[in-house]
Formats: structure tokens, C-alpha cells, sequence
């Protein structure tokens, strides 16, 4: 019965439905010589298939992932770079001497890192309010709209939410035009290329990498916690500070841990934002590589005593605040 | 009584979403709008509306060049980063290797690492193996700035995969090498498919290190940065909001994406 | 015959811990034997290593004479049935059995021919053009089968395939494996831990404990004649009395228990007086009468509690000083039984006796 069927439908196959495409040509790969004296032959064995595995990816991670660091490290150990015909290139520690000398150098990371701990708490205050309302109080349907209008203004990207603040706080921007019609001010605030508009830049760059991480933590606290808090009489209040915060700490730590080191590299923004007041330590290591190309190993040195600051800073932070679980992500 | 206390931050929480809204679309609002002004100076108020100033962008060769070579580098870049963090993730995963947790580490270490020092060492990196300023360094940079988050998407999208399809496939005659393909690569499709969007994002947006890896050709936002400085002008909004329309198109195709991953 | 799995003293250890320990098992062609044993037995490890998912840390594997022990399993003919069936979920369900096919090298119309073929014997053809997660458990569970079948393997290979399955479907469903193992005429080698599943279906049954065979063979002398008392215990229901021997009578020993002679089949063994042995007395072999019986082993007891269960009756019955038995009585002969004191009879040759291990004599 099986075998009658099957040439019927074998027939029908063949008659009015098409005969469905398999994926033959796989087999013809396989089975070709060349595949099975390179690839066949290597996923044979255990060592063929580790290299297979890990080979590129190991290869590429040491390469350009430790390469650069690596490499800045040990051009900021040297006197001279790049090295020209004739000049002796020694060991010297001198280059990281230079910062602490000159408090020209010194004071833009103070700045630096000013900023990016205001941005950082600045960014946790406004944000938390928000990813609250999202996770918690937003009903869970509408939950993805409410996020998703969020990321909108994510999309536009770093240089041009920038360039859109100086619409806003320019001269003859937005706030000015609005604050003279209606009679508070004959003469514009000069609010542009100061530390308030570098200030207000760097919070609306950056807020969105707070709220992604924020919301997370607050959704998958349980509801139940906070009905069980609210029948054994906590508050709104009470039951923020002893349920939610705690149980938000993992979010506050990967956000602001997140949101500090962006601040610190962001280079475009004080820029275009800040003033003569606001040179930030960027802009002073960037100063290195332009022109005489001699001074790259006090840039990168400069460079480093940057990433191993702003590290250390993040890390203390997470320890602080984090407790044990130091995992930033 | 009660009631009144339970929705008083219920409704403060709702202001604050909405006003905190307002304050995310505005000034991206008040750029578009100034595209549109009749004038060749920025300022407030527009006064009268023309789409001159995109015809003007439209023909601006500089621009349409810039487009396309930032689309070039994405394309490249994306490429390279999802077969590597792809290929990382793979590793990561993978049985009876030892030190993943090192390897997750250093495959996330471009994403901890700021933007500025980033592009430094890059810069540093890129002559100290005698590759020149230009394209191909400005991929390479773009690549490493991305694998980060491929490795991440790739890993959580693997971690969900029942782990008995890939013995299924090499049980019904696939070599390790066949299931990939076979089985593991499309079962990441669509997580890949989002991962790539925002690595194309990645890459056209990024200022920093192609302002130290670039040569003298402007990818977009070099193109943007030195009109600004060179002075403000309605033409600049105009080529800023047709970038911003693209992106965020680009944009949501990826979270729909995503979430159709995510749900399948 | 030439078995066509042979394990040839096989160990599996995890570190420390040993799943598989020193496996001697031969299976014969087109047989369903089914691996059976309680949770952690190391039935999935015997069956992942004849997969080649696993290595040995010693001894053989032989599939069809030859030996695989490190043979990858892709290079192997054999396939496996999974638990949760493992359907790749972005191919339909025609591509899914395809796609074995399409690695031995087929041709397009083939491969269509063996699909459609393989369909209609599941009745799924109308669904070939369906992903995975458009169909039913049980149809999931038939297209796995079918993908498992489809490259022709020599041995087939199932872990624990129906335990997703409901209760009903799951009946159902070993009916139609048993049928389709019957007419494709293909070794499968069944792994459960449910000892009526592996009743209904197998031609042998291997009893596995802690990483050990406790017992082979067809499901009616596992039945009727445990070889331990784990097995005694692990199949079926069943009420061990330890009792000592006193005498042998021709083919039956004459045994104390608890105070009571009672007489059983020696079931192969040569107990000597003094030894310990238990008889193993299955509750049906039991029966319940308001009246002394004439012949056969009997003792006094009462009934301590009755559960109904539609087409018999359970009940529990204390005899002696606190020793409960089980018995199953028909509807018609509960009736009977209104009082607490009854009498329990049953006939010595339906019992059988396992030796005693523990026992020190
Ligand atoms: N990959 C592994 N690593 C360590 N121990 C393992 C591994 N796989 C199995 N084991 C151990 O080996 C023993 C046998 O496992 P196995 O999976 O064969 O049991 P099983 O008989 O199939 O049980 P179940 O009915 O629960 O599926 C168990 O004690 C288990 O804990
Ligand atoms: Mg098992």
C-alpha cells in the first residue's frame, strides 16, 4: 500500500506540483576533493578543528584587541617616535613625567573627569525616573513603544544630536528667540561654547546609554516585592529606597560605568560645544598627533594615564556601589 | 485615601516620561525645522520655508560623495566585524575550550575602552605595522569598534539555542563545518541580521576614529564636523536631516528585526 | 548472526563519577530493544556513545562487525531520535528529512521520492511545506522519526522520545513506533525509564542500574522471572516475600515466611535448606475469597484498604504481624469480600524466587 501511494504521489510530484528544491549542492562541496583533503580533512581531527575554531579569532583578539593598547604602551616608553634615520630611540619614563609637571596638561583631565562624573550623575537622575516609568508603570504591551520612542533620537548619531543642540542654545537659537519674545531678556544668554552647553551635550549624547541599562535591572525586579512591601505598610517612598534602588544597583552600576567612559572619550562634542574654557583632555592628547609628529610617545602616554584614570575610576565605582559582581555588562 | 498617595508618582512618573521625551525629539525637531528656513543664516524664527536647500544638497557633489564612501566603509566594516564576533562567539561557546571567560573579556575589551583612546591607539597601531591613513584603516578601526557588540548579540542569541540541534545535524552526517552552516548560522539570521544594522550605524556615525585613522577623503560625519566649523548655514541641517532620516529608518528595520529574532 | 551493535566491555566515567561501567550488550538485527533503568543510570551515555557523541574511556563499540568506538558521528550509520525531537526550526518539515538525504549525496528526485515516502507513512504528507513550529507534539515527534529514518541508518536510535508527549498521544504513539519498526524492519534501540512503555514495545529489554545491565531479555521473562530484586521491583508491581528455605519438593521449594510454609517454583535455582530467597508474588497472581481455599499457598489476612481503580480493584492486605500484600481483584469478586478477614491464596507455580545477595549464610 506504502509503495502504491508513494508512485502516485511520486507522479502528482512530477505532473502538476513542482518537485521541491533540496539543497543538494552541499553534498557536492563536501564530496569534492578539495574540501576533503583542506577543510574535511581538518575538521577531523581535535587539532584541526581547535585551529578551525579559534585560530582567526584569536589571532584578530591579540592582534587588535591587546595590538593597539600594547603598542600605545610601548611607544610611550620610548624618546623618540616615529623613529628617523640618525636619532637613538631609548627607554624613558620622561613622557609621563611631563603631565605632572605642567598643570596646563594636568588641569583638562581634572576637567575631563569633572564632566564626565556631572554627565554621569546628572544623566542617573534625569534617566532613572524614566526607565522606572517604562519598566514599571507602563503596561507590558506598551512597554516596546514607550522604549522605542526613546531610541529614536539614538539613531541620528553622535555628530548630529550635537550639531542639533546649538539649534536649541545658540544666540539666536531656540531658547534666546523664545525667552526675548515673551519680554525675560533684551540680549541674548550667551549659553553656547560654555561649560553648560559642552554640559547639556554631553547628558543628551549620552542619556540613552543609562536608560537601556537602567531599564533592564527595574524590569526584572518582581512585581510582587513591591505589593508584599506596600502590605506591610512601606510608602512610596520607603519602598523605593529599600526595595527598588537595591535591587536596581546592577543597572545603576553597568549605566553609569557606561556612560562615564563614553564621557571621557568623547572628543566631537567639546568641540563644537564647548568654549576656550572647556578644553578637555582629548583635545589636549589629539594635539599630539597633529603637527610634529615627534610628540606621539607623550600622547600616548597621555593617552594611557587616561584609560588606566578612567578605569581605575570606574572600577573603584563599581566596586563601591556593585558590591561583588564587578561584571560591567 | 490611599489611591490619592498610590497615583500621585504614577502621574509625576508620566509628566516626567513625556517631558523627558520632549526634551530627547526638540532640538533634533528645531535642526529639521531650520533645513527648511529661506535664508542663508541659522536662526530663530524661520520666517519663510523653501526646499532649496535640498535641492542644493541633492546636487552637492562633496556630499553624495561622502555618502557613498561612509556606506562603503559600513558595508566593509559590518561585514568584517559580524564574521569575526560571530567566529569569537562561536568560540566562546564552543565545549571543552578552556579560558572563555578571558577570551569574552578581550573581545569586549574595544567597548570598555573610551572612543578618543580608542582611536589613538588605533592610530598608533596602524603605523606601527606601516598601513597608511585612509580607507583601510578607517575599516580596520571601524571593525574592532564593532566586534564588541557582534560578540555580545551572537552569544546571547547561541546561549538560547537548544543544544542538541547541532548533534542532530552531525548525527544526520554534517561535519562540524556543515553544521555551522547548516544549522547554527541561520538559526543567528535574524539576531545577525540586527547585530549587522547596528554595526552599519556604528560606522556611519563614527566621527572620532576616522578623524585620526581617515585620509583626506571626508566620510560623513568629517564632512558634517568641518561644515560646522566653517559656519553654520541651513544647508548643513538639511544634509544632517536627510542623514538622520535614513539612520533612523535603517534604525527601526533593525529593532524589528530584533525582535522578530526574539520572538521566534 | 552477526549482532549488528556490539559493546564490548565499554566504561564512561565523568571525572570521578562512572556512568557506564564494564557494558556487555549484543543486539540482533531488526530487533526493538529498549535500554530501561531508573534516572541517572547512564542509558543515555550507552546510547550518545553508540551516536558517537560520546568517547569510551575503554573498551569497544562494534556497528555492523566494525569498529566505531572513534568514529565521528557523522561518519556513522547510525541516527538518533531526540528527546525533544531537535526539528532544525527554519527548515520545513520536508527539508528537515531531507536533509540527511542531501548529505549522502541524492539526487533532487530521489530525495523528493524518499520524503513523500517517508511522509505518507506518517500520514503528514499535506504538511511537508511546514516549519516545526506549525505542527503538534506528536506530529513533531513523527517527522523526527522519519528524519532519523530517512538516511537508512543500521541501527535506529531513540532517547526517551515520547516523555513530551501526553499521556494518550503517548500510548498511542508506541503503538505506531512498534508498527513502523515492524514494517521498515529496522533495529531501534529505545531508551526510557518507563517500565510499561518498554513492555508494550520491546522485543528485549536490557534492565539497567547505576551504570550496570541488572537484566536482559524478552519482556515476559523480565515479568515473570526477575533475576534480582531491583528488576522485580522496577517492572511492574509486585510483592517481595523474604522467606528461608526449609525443603525442596521435585521442581518447588518449601520456604518459611514469617512463620508461614509456603510452597514456590525454584524458577532454576538449587536453594539448599537454610538460604535465604525471596518470591516474588505479583499482585494479579493473587487471589482474594471470603473462604479457605482447597489447594495452594493461603494465609489469613485483612483487608486494610480498597482503592478502585475501574476495571479491578486494589487492595491492601495485612497478614501476619503488620506484613501488607497487594492483590488485584475483579469487580465481580470484590463484592464477595464484605467483610475485614479474607483469605489470600495463590498457586506456588506462579511464583518464581530471586536468591537473597545480601544475605550471609
Ligand atoms: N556531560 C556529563 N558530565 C558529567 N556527568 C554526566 C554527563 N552526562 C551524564 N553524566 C552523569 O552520568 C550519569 C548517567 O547519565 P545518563 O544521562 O546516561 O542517565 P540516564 O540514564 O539517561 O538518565 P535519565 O533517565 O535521567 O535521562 C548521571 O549520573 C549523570 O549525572
Ligand atoms: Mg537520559
Amino acid at each position: 500500500m506504502v509503495s502504491s501511494n508513494t508512485t502516485a504521489g511520486y507522479a502528482a510530484g512530477r505532473g502538476d506540483a513542482p518537485v521541491p528544491k533540496y539543497s543538494t549542492g552541499i553534498a557536492k562541496v563536501v564530496n569534492s576533493a578539495l574540501y576533503r583533503h583542506t577543510l574535511g580533512a581538518a575538521v577531523e581531527s581535535r587539532i584541526g578543528r581547535i585551529i578551525l575554531l579559534a585560530g582567526v579569532p584569536l589571532v584578530w583578539l591579540i592582534m587588535l584587541h591587546v595590538g593597539p593598547i600594547y603598542q600605545m604602551l610601548k611607544i610611550s616608553l620610548m624618546s623618540h617616535y616615529p623613529v628617523l634615520p640618525g636619532v637613538e630611540s631609548h627607554f624613558t619614563l620622561d613622557n609621563y613625567a611631563i603631565f605632572f609637571k605642567e598643570s596646563l596638561y594636568f588641569t583638562p583631565l581634572i576637567k575631563s573627569f569633572i564632566f564626565a562624573t556631572a554627565a554621569t550623575a546628572v544623566t542617573l537622575v534625569v534617566v532613572y525616573p524614566v526607565a522606572y516609568y517604562v519598566a514599571k508603570v507602563v503596561k507590558p504591551e506598551g512597554r516596546s513603544k514607550a522604549l522605542l520612542l526613546l531610541l529614536v533620537p539614538f539613531w541620528a548619531g553622535e555628530l548630529i544630536r550635537t550639531f542639533s543642540v546649538i539649534m536649541l542654545l545658540a544666540n539666536r537659537g531656540a531658547v534666546n528667540v523664545l525667552l526675548r519674545e515673551i519680554g525675560l531678556i533684551d540680549r541674548p544668554i550667551p549659553m553656547l561654547y560654555t561649560s553648560f552647553s559642552l554640559g547639556f551635550g554631553l547628558v543628551y549624547l549620552i542619556c540613552l546609554y543609562m536608560l537601556l541599562p537602567l531599564y533592564s535591572a527595574i524590569e526584572k525586579i518582581p512585581g510582587q516585592y513591591l505589593d508584599a512591601a506596600a502590605d506591610l505598610g512601606a510608602g512610596p517612598f520607603t519602598r523605593f529606597r529599600r526595595i527598588i534602588l537595591p535591587l536596581s544597583k546592577d543597572g545603576i552600576v553597568s549605566g553609569c560605568s557606561l556612560v562615564f567612559l563614553t564621557c571621557i572619550g568623547v572628543f566631537a562634542t567639546p568641540m563644537l560645544l564647548g568654549g576656550p574654557n572647556t578644553v578637555l583632555f582629548p583635545e589636549t592628547i589629539s594635539g599630539f598627533f597633529h603637527g610634529a609628529s615627534d610628540k606621539w610617545p607623550v600622547g600616548a602616554a597621555f593617552a594611557l594615564i587616561m584609560l588606566v584614570t578612567a578605569l581605575i575610576t570606574a572600577g573603584i565605582f563599581m566596586r563601591l556601589v556593585g558590591g561583588k559582581k564587578r561584571s560591567a555588562f | 485615601m490611599r489611591n490619592m498617595f498610590a497615583d500621585a508618582p504614577r502621574t509625576s512618573l508620566t509628566a516626567i516620561y513625556w517631558a523627558f521625551l520632549l526634551y530627547l525629539l526638540l532640538p533634533l525637531t528645531l535642526m529639521m525645522a531650520m533645513s527648511f528656513k529661506d535664508a542663508n543664516f541659522v536662526a530663530f524664527p524661520i520666517g519663510d520655508w523653501t526646499l532649496d536647500w535640498y535641492a542644493k544638497v541633492m546636487q552637492d557633489k562633496q556630499f553624495l560623495e561622502a555618502c557613498l564612501y561612509s556606506v562603503m566603509i559600513a558595508a566593509a566594516s559590518t561585514l568584517a566585524a559580524t564574521t569575526l564576533g560571530t567566529w569569537i562567539a562561536m568560540l566562546i561557546v564552543a565545549e571543552g575550550i578552556k579560558g572563555q571567560v578571558i577570551i569574552f573579556a578581550l573581545a569586549c575589551l574595544p567597548a570598555v575602552v573610551p572612543g578618543m583612546i580608542s582611536a589613538i591607539s588605533l592610530r598608533i597601531f596602524i603605523s606601527t605595522i606601516d598601513m597608511p591613513t585612509g580607507t583601510a584603516a578607517i575599516i580596520l578601526g571601524h571593525t574592532v569598534h564593532a566586534v564588541p557588540f557582534v560578540v555580545v548579540m551572537a552569544l546571547t542569541r547561541l546561549r538560547s539555542m537548544p543544544g542538541n540541534l547541532v548533534d542532530a545535524a552531525r548525527d544526520l552526517g554534517a561535519d562540524s563545518i556543515v553544521a555551522f552552516f547548516r544549522v547554527t548560522l541561520p538559526y543567528l539570521g535574524p539576531a545577525l541580521v540586527g547585530g549587522m544594522i547596528f554595526c552599519v550605524l556604528l560606522s556611519i556615525d563614527d566621527f572620532v576614529r576616522t578623524f585620526f585613522l581617515g585620509g583626506y577623503r571626508p566620510t560623513l560625519p568629517m564632512l558634517i564636523f568641518a561644515k560646522v566649523q566653517g559656519g553654520m548655514s541651513p544647508e548643513i541641517n538639511a544634509m544632517a536631516t536627510l542623514v538622520l532620516v535614513v539612520t533612523a529608518a535603517v534604525g527601526l528595520y533593525a529593532e524589528y528585526m530584533t525582535r522578530r529574532a526574539r520572538t521566534r | 548472526m552477526q549482532p549488528v551493535v556490539q559493546f564490548d566491555n565499554v566504561t564512561k566515567s565523568y571525572g570521578k563519577h562512572v556512568a557506564v561501567e564494564n557494558l556487555n550488550l549484543s543486539i540482533e538485527a531488526g530487533k526493538f530493544v529498549t535500554l530501561l533503568g531508573p534516572s541517572g543510570c547512564g542509558k543515555s551515555t550507552s546510547l550518545r556513545m553508540l551516536g558517537g557523541f560520546e568517547t569510551p574511556n575503554s573498551g569497544r563499540i562494534l556497528l555492523g562487525g566494525k569498529d566505531v568506538t572513534r568514529v565521528p558521528p557523522n561518519k556513522r550509520n547510525v541516527n538518533i531520535v531526540f528527546q525533544d525531537y531537535a526539528l532544525f526550526p527554519h527548515m520545513s518539515i520536508a527539508k528537515n528529512i531531507a536533509f540527511g538525504l542531501e548529505l549522502k549525496g541524492f539526487d533532487n528526485q530521489h530525495i523528493h521520492r524518499r520524503v513523500s515516502e517517508l511522509l505518507e507513512l506518517v500520514q503528514l504528507q499535506d504538511y511537508a511545506k511546514r516549519l516545526p513550529s506549525e505542527l503538534s507534539g506528536g506530529q513533531r515527534q513523527r517527522v523526527a522519526l522519519m528524519r532519523a529514518l530517512a538516511p537508512d541508518p543500521e541501527v535506529l536510535l531513540l532517547d526517551e522520545p515520547l516523555s513530551a508527549l501526553d499521556a494518550k498521544l503517548r500510548q498511542q504513539m508506541q503503538i505506531e513506533l512498534k508498527s513502523i519498526q515492524e514494517k521498515t524492519g529496522k533495529t531501534f534501540m529505545f531508551v526510557t525509564h518507563d517500565q510499561e512503555e518498554a513492555l508494550t514495545m520491546s522485543d528485549t529489554i536490557v534492565v539497567m542500574n547505576k551504570g550496570r545491565i541488572e537484566q536482559m531479555g524478552d519482556p515476559n521473562t523480565l515479568y515473570g522471572r526477575p533475576g534480582s530484586v531491583f528488576v522485580a521491583n522496577f517492572i511492574g508491581e509486585t510483592n517481595l516475600l523474604r522467606s528461608t528455605v526449609v525443603g525442596t519438593e521435585g521442581d518447588q521449594a518449601a520456604l518459611n515466611w514469617n512463620g508461614v510454609t509456603i510452597k514456590a517454583a525454584q524458577g532454576g535455582l538449587t536453594p539448599k535448606a537454610g538460604d535465604h530467597l525471596y518470591v516474588v508474588l505479583r499482585p494479579e497472581a493473587i487471589h482474594c475469597s471470603a473462604a479457605e481455599p482447597e489447594s495452594g499457598n493461603r494465609i489469613k489476612g485483612k483487608i486494610r484498604q480498597r482503592v478502585f481503580k475501574g476495571n479491578h480493584t486494589s487492595l491492601s492486605v495485612e497478614v501476619g504481624d503488620g506484613t501488607m500484600l497487594n492483590a488485584l481483584v475483579h469487580p465481580a469478586d470484590v463484592s464477595q469480600l464484605n467483610g475485614e478477614e479474607i483469605w489470600v491464596g495463590w498457586k506456588p507455580e506462579t511464583t518464581t524466587v530471586i536468591p537473597d545477595r545480601h544475605a550471609h549464610n
